[in-house]
């Protein structure tokens, strides 16, 4: 009786830690594409790109968005990143690689569909990112806990590992 | 017990010394400021000056606002600062922060980039390495 008992118990735990072990942002979307982005996983863009600012998702802009921006780095919104030459192509190789048109992300789809034939000079001038985030107020971005709408991690405490489906506003 | 004792105090000692080391500074930063020294034609930096300079208020030409490395550092360098998008900067001070001020090629890009977002210039060798006297002396 007592076996029987322990197993039944060993059989819980092991059903538990299979249905723990699948990443919440596997839900499929249509056409097979899923509903997550996948991270930024590249050291050097890593650290040329996310000291000042949010580690941006490559899938969040066209690859002509990408290059424009990586080509323009000596005036990047104000500021001179001085890349050296290797070092942007190397970054505009990485980004072009995994940008919208290629991460396979639902959200790149919207993204792309959006942009039509413009290039977005910066995520937050996407059309879909903006309609997404209408109801939050210019105020409410300005808080001292946000920052401004650039700071996607204040929000979406996932949002670094592909995950924008959870979002919670800091007071 | 008398072996419990004796762990506890390599530990506290271990703990001690390597805070004391992070500090330090490493010989590839040494060199940058000795190169400065050179450059700049002085003998010593001053740790006073470049706590003067950290602080020191700028309005920019193009975008009229004021800025200084302690607008986004803060005014403590061994505190928490952040960038004007709001993200978090780790502290600057080595004493905190032992990441800070060991890669002669990561602090002349920073100098590099921030330099030119504050004074529309690059910094001087004078200016780097008061700045980096400061960081240490805190």
């Amino acid at each position: 009786m007592k076996t029987r008992f322990v197993i039944a118990i060993c059989m819980v735990l092991a059903s538990l830690s299979i249905n723990a072990s699948i990443p919440a942002y596997a839900d499929r979307g249509e056409e097979g594409e899923e509903e997550y982005m996948p991270p930024a996983n590249d050291p050097l863009y890593k650290e040329e790109c996310s000291s000042c600012h949010f580690l941006y998702l490559p899938g969040f802009l066209p690859a002509r968005s990408w290059q424009a921006i990586v080509k323009n780095n000596d005036k990047h919104f104000g500021e001179n990143l001085a890349l050296d030459a290797e070092t942007a192509s190397r970054i505009s190789s990485y980004l072009t690689a995994n940008s919208a048109e290629r991460s396979g992300s639902e959200w790149s789809g919207k993204i792309l569909r959006s942009a039509g034939s413009g290039t977005p000079a910066r995520i937050t001038e996407v059309p879909w990112i903006l309609k997404e985030h209408r109801k939050i107020s210019k105020e409410t971005f300005k808080r001292p806990s946000i920052g401004s709408f650039s700071n996607c991690g204040a929000c979406h405490p996932n949002g670094a590992l592909g995950d924008f489906e959870k979002a919670s506003v800091p007071k | 017990m008398k072996s419990a004792i004796s762990l506890t105090a390599a530990l506290v000692f271990f703990t001690i010394f390597s805070g004391r080391a992070f500090s330090q500074m490493g010989p590839d930063i040494q060199a940058l400021l000795d190169s400065y020294k050179k450059s700049a034609g002085v003998s010593e930096f001053s740790a006073a000056e470049g706590k003067k300079f950290f602080n020191s208020r700028r309005v920019h030409s193009v975008n009229k606002e004021e800025r200084s490395c302690s607008a986004c550092h803060t005014v403590d360098p061994t505190k928490q600062g952040k960038t004007p998008v709001g993200k978090v900067i780790e502290p600057m001070a080595p004493s905190v922060n032992k990441e800070r001020f060991t890669d002669p090629k990561k602090v002349e890009k920073w100098f590099k980039r921030n330099c030119e977002y504050v004074l529309e210039r690059e910094c001087t060798p004078r200016e780097k390495g008061d700045f980096i006297t400061y960081m240490f002396s805190i």
